[in-house]
């Protein structure tokens, strides 16, 4: 489980994250909401260590984030992960070396499914392309908990109906999923729990689910309450 | 430690090519000077005495032997030494910051390795230390190269064929490049080595804080430098009063710069593990 | 297999629902099987964790059932499939009637009406 405590940031004067607090469990796709700009990134790099934080907390499975965190947790940010010259088949090596937890196997059984070779240079891939090969590397490891920073911004439909598939398949199989995006669209039934940011802080967060049985409400609709449009 | 040497010889390798280019290029306008100069001198020489009737010796009295001295001591040549010095001089920023920007974010992947984030530092630190290494020892080796092309070009009669030694301690900017002696080379080194480290320290602190960071890191280098230049100062400002051996004072020295060293590998693994952001 | 979803009731529900009608209409076989849990999740487009909630409760109702690490089957049990085929009727009878009765029409002429709609439906 990934416990998000009352953390706080500053970019400059701006609050931007003003006392953020959530969770994340194994098992489930959880969705951050929210506008552009409104600090989903910030939550997803704190999370990872990647941004200092003013105040607050995050655990991962009752832990702080050491360095051996990241053969537990990942993060596919919204651009690629390594240098454009390189091949993909570089790219493979460059993680099988660092990474305990890369399977070699999984990347390559990725790869066709996503019709790449690993002879294409990352700087030569379509967007939707360059897109999945960050995901790939991402799930290519057997890691416990996957962050996707708006996997489905910018891409083609058809890209974007592979990468969905993705998210019933084994390779998600029991972990625990973060995205974010500012627009739900077709995965409306494949989130299990939302999380919705605005003015730095959650404003609502609940199972999708329950709240569908309980208030007859779609996830759209809570959206439309908690954001006063 | 495994991963120390996987991350090192990536950031080797990384820079191998622009590396390769650099050199390549030092040595080919190097060679084309040595070779310029040499014919200019044969050909002045050989009019001189051909067509204008001076003997080999007048002509040698008046303009003196042709030596290495001649094409070292000629702008280009310094010239050459200057675009190795500037080249990784950009390349101590262009190694920290090439990950940042340039449409990639590589550096998220590097800052969320199974491995110590000061992997990355002492990588990178080693791979400038080992550049510049490297650049001397190639130029000590065109420095035979040059010297031997001079010998198929000037006669022997025209020619002082001098040691490399010597060429170098006849120069005014080869010896700061080409340490002459054990303790020179280590006090350059030592010097050097400081230098990228504070400039990482500087550069981590802009990463951490941007615009305030700047200032930051230049007020660290700062007070670093002057830190260390303090013993020096001291024994210079007390010229009447010396109480210090040279070698007191080297020592002296050499431990300031070991703390300045160490107290800048420590800030810069704090703002390495807490402070920087992508 | 495609499924229309209302983004507002419980996705897990409208799964049965589906399962109910396929059983009741004789299109999901007595002991066939039926897709895995990933599968399903897969084809529908929907989260895993949801099919695995419908595929509970089914298996509670005993709908369905799940002999070890094979994958699950429809209930071979006859009494259970007319039950779910009456329940369904039931329903659909009930929501008709209570949509035609603000209408106030009386049954006489609602029986023919419906017997022809129906064979119209029967002809396409």
């Amino acid at each position: 489980m990934i416990e998000v405590k009352d953390i706080t940031k500053s970019f400059g004067r701006k609050r931007v994250l003003n006392g953020v607090s959530f969770t994340a469990n194994k098992g489930e796709i959880t969705c951050l909401i929210g506008v552009n700009g409104v600090g989903k990134t910030t939550v997803m790099n704190a999370i990872m260590g990647l941004t200092p934080l003013k105040s607050g907390e995050i655990l991962i499975d009752g832990k702080k984030l050491t360095k051996e965190s990241y053969e537990q947790i990942t993060f596919i940010p919204d651009t690629i992960t390594m240098p454009p010259t390189m091949r993909i088949k570089d790219a493979f090596d460059f993680m099988n070396d660092f990474y305990q937890s890369w399977n070699q196997k999984r990347a390559e059984e990725l790869l066709t499914f996503f019709k790449l070779q690993k002879d294409d240079r990352i700087s030569d891939l379509s967007k939707g392309n360059k897109a999945k090969v960050n995901l790939l590397l991402g799930l290519a490891l057997d890691v416990d908990y996957v962050l996707m920073d708006e996997p489905f911004s910018g891409i083609d439909i058809f890209s974007r109906e592979q990468i969905a598939n993705v998210f019933t398949s084994h390779l998600i199989e029991d972990r625990g999923v973060i995205i974010t995006t500012h627009e739900i669209g077709d995965i409306e039934h494949l989130i299990d729990r939302v999380v919705l940011l605005n003015n730095g802080v959650v404003v609502s967060e609940f199972n999708a689910e329950q709240v569908r049985e309980e208030q007859g409400k779609s996830i759209v609709d809570v959206m439309r309450e908690a954001f006063h449009v | 430690m495994k991963n120390f040497f996987k991350l090192l010889n990536f950031e080797l390798n990384r820079f191998s090519k622009l590396y390769f280019v650099l050199l390549s290029s030092i040595g080919i306008i190097q060679i084309i000077i040595t070779v310029l100069k040499a014919r200019a001198y044969l050909t002045r020489a050989n009019n001189a005495v051909l067509k204008g009737g001076m003997t080999q010796h007048e002509f040698i009295e008046m303009y003196s032997k042709f030596s290495m001295i001649d094409v070292i001591h000629s702008i280009l040549f310094a010239g050459t030494l200057a675009i190795g010095i500037a080249a990784i001089l950009f390349y101590i920023f262009f190694i920290w910051y090439r990950d940042w920007f340039a449409k990639n974010t590589f550096v998220y992947r590097l800052l969320t390795l199974p491995t110590s984030r000061m992997n990355l530092f002492f990588t990178k630190v080693i791979t400038i230390m080992m550049s510049v290494l490297g650049l001397v020892t190639f130029q000590l080796m065109m420095l035979n190269i040059e010297k031997t092309i001079v010998k198929w070009i000037i006669p022997k009669v025209y020619r002082e064929d001098l040691r490399i030694v010597d060429m170098v301690s006849a120069s005014e900017y080869l010896p700061i490049i080409l340490p002459q002696g054990i303790a020179e080379f280590f006090i350059a080194y030592g010097l050097g080595l400081g230098f990228v480290v504070i400039v990482f320290t500087a550069i981590l602190f802009e990463r951490s804080f941007r615009l305030k960071g700047i200032i930051f890191g230049l007020l660290y280098a700062f007070i670093s430098i002057t830190i260390f230049i303090l013993p020096i100062t001291i024994q210079l400002l007390m010229y009447e009063n010396l109480y210090l051996y040279p070698m007191e004072l080297l020592f002296v020295q050499a431990v300031t710069w070991a703390v300045i060293v160490a107290a800048s590998l420590l800030v810069s693994r704090y703002l390495l593990k807490n402070k920087v952001t992508v | 297999m495609r499924l229309k979803l209302d983004s507002r009731a419980p996705v897990y529900v409208q799964v049965i629902q589906y399962f109910k009608e396929q059983i009741a209409s004789g299109t999901l076989e007595k002991g066939e099987e039926i897709p895995s849990r990933r599968e399903l999740a897969s084809q529908l487009k929907i989260n895993p964790n949801t099919v695995q909630r419908a595929y509970k409760e089914m298996e509670e109702a005993k709908l369905i059932y799940t002999e070890g690490n094979m994958p699950s089957k429809i209930t071979n049990d006859e009494e259970v499939i007319k039950s779910v085929r009456d329940q369904l009727l039931e329903e659909a009878i009930q929501n008709f009637i209570s949509s035609v009765h603000t209408l106030n029409i009386p049954l006489e002429e609602l029986i023919p009406l419906v017997k022809e709609n129906y064979e119209q439906v029967e002809r396409k």
